[in-house]
């Protein structure tokens, strides 16, 4: 079953977002999903080199793709693989804050530069925890990467963090899971859907995945799957 | 108090409160700021006393800044008054060109108030607050009860809202008001609301004179005792 998982996870997922971390260092601005239209009539997502996100809410994932609070159009955008990537979708309510500046490192590379990500699984009674400061994710000493890109909603931008640019241990991010001040490998991710706009039209989403894929990690596996806010905000405030 | 556990990071932004709620506006040097503050548990009652916990509160936040704040708790038990577990609290705010927000996320599991009175598996308590050139607003989408009873009164089956400030008497005890909610600001350039999802308000008759003949209380009146509230979250904005 853990093969499976890792297999899961690592495999379409270091595909799809290794070609995007490269695409994220040449063109930070620029939408990775092929075929999809420019949205540019709203204000343009900030430069992935000074990007700042914040927000926080509470999402309530089915795993049910015909649910009205799932976010299928949004999914695959910027090359995200489809859910459940871990399976098994994680469901029940899930509430979360965050703040994330994003930069670049010496070589072009996206990362966060600080960020804190708070995520409570409240069906497992899990709680998650990412720290990064000074470029450096607190709970394993390594870069996180980042990537940003526009979707599928006018003026929409998400953000991925945690990409799996490269072979783990470096690809994604480590996060603290609580009880028993474990670790596990994380990865987040929330868009921005109403910029410019009224901050109450439902349309934010944030996706969560987890899996103990490094020695020594606990913690269950599981994908939230991209899901509309319920309530809270996602804001992208700005370079 | 069993098991409780808080960041440093989070008692210094406890200490902080002052500054994060007030002196936001002087920190950022203009008319914009924001504030927040989240809150399982507080009792206050003849039983027993515990504070505001966990407590989170927004840091300071200037110009196109944001921050994140969360405390967490395993369980708090003040004997007779309140049980509860899985206690998590998270804020987050806002500044930034074109909106400004904040949000805040207070949850509870396996409550139990005055021995029984009282019960739910869990409240979440989830405000949010925004400001753009349109106005502001604030609202409490996502704030929830599961399998909510009060003895003598009914339940409520599954996760579900309660209407705005529902209050209950509680014969003998006081009232208890559900879902309260406390709005501030004009709602043009400043809004604010907190939400306390379980809100008990201890009472007892004062100042009456005992009839020999039938046994009963005349005259007198009610006074607060004491109260316990469990699901509290703050957000506020002003542009």
């Amino acid at each position: 079953m853990m093969r499976e998982h890792r297999s899961l996870i690592v495999w379409p997922s270091l595909i799809a977002t290794g070609l995007l971390a490269a695409a994220c260092t040449d063109q930070p601005n620029v939408n990775m999903a092929p075929n999809r239209p420019s949205y540019w009539l709203t204000p343009p997502p900030a430069q992935c080199v000074t990007g700042k996100w914040t927000g926080g809410g509470r999402i309530d994932p089915t795993g049910n793709r015909a649910a009205s609070n799932y976010d299928n159009v949004d999914e695959p955008a910027g090359g995200q693989p489809a859910a459940p990537d871990p399976a098994p979708y994680m469901t029940g309510k899930v509430t979360f804050g965050f703040n994330v500046f994003l930069g670049q490192d010496a070589n072009g590379n996206c990362i966060v530069q600080k960020g804190e990500i708070e995520v409570n699984g409240h069906a497992q009674k899990r709680a998650w925890h990412v720290s990064i400061h000074n470029g450096v994710d607190a709970y394993d000493g390594r870069p996180v990467y980042a990537n940003e890109f526009s979707d599928g909603h006018p003026g929409g931008v998400c953000v991925v963090v945690g990409i799996p640019d490269r072979p783990l241990p470096d690809g994604y991010m480590t996060a603290r899971v609580n009880p028993g001040q474990g670790r596990e490998t994380a990865q987040f991710e929330v868009c921005d859907n109403d910029r410019g706009g009224r901050q109450n039209t439902r349309s934010d989403a944030m996706r969560w995945r987890v899996a103990p894929l490094k020695p020594g990690e606990t913690g269950p596996s599981g994908d939230t799957g991209l899901t509309y806010l319920t309530g809270g905000n996602i804001v992208e405030h700005g370079s | 108090m069993n098991g409780k556990s808080m960041h440093w990071v989070h008692r210094l932004a406890a200490l902080g409160l002052v500054v994060g709620l007030v002196a936001g506006p002087a920190a950022a040097g203009s008319a914009q700021s924001v504030g927040g503050q989240a809150y399982s548990t507080y009792v206050n009652t003849p039983l027993g006393f515990s504070g505001q916990s966990p407590l989170a509160v927004l840091p300071a936040v200037s110009g196109t800044d944001g921050a994140e704040a969360d405390a967490a708790g395993s369980a708090l038990s003040v004997a007779g008054a309140l049980s509860s577990d899985f206690l998590n609290s998270i804020t987050s705010g806002e500044i930034g060109t074109a909106e400004t927000g904040a949000q805040s996320t207070a949850s509870a599991a396996s409550i139990n108030i005055l021995n029984g009175l009282i019960t739910a598996d869990e409240v979440v308590a989830n405000v949010m607050s925004s400001a753009d050139q349109s106005g502001a607003f604030s609202n409490a989408d996502g704030s929830t009860f599961t399998n909510l009873a009060i003895a003598g009164v009914g339940s409520l089956a599954g996760d579900q809202p309660v209407a705005p400030n529902t209050n209950v008497s509680l014969p003998g005890v006081g009232y208890v008001v559900l879902n309260e909610q406390i709005p501030s600001g004009d709602g043009v350039t400043s809004s604010g609301l907190t939400v306390n999802m379980i809100h008990v308000y201890l009472q007892s008759l004062v100042g009456g004179v005992l009839n020999p003949l039938t046994g009963q209380i005349i005259g007198g009146t009610l006074q607060t005792t004491g109260e316990i509230i469990v699901g509290s979250a703050t957000s506020r904005v002003a542009s």
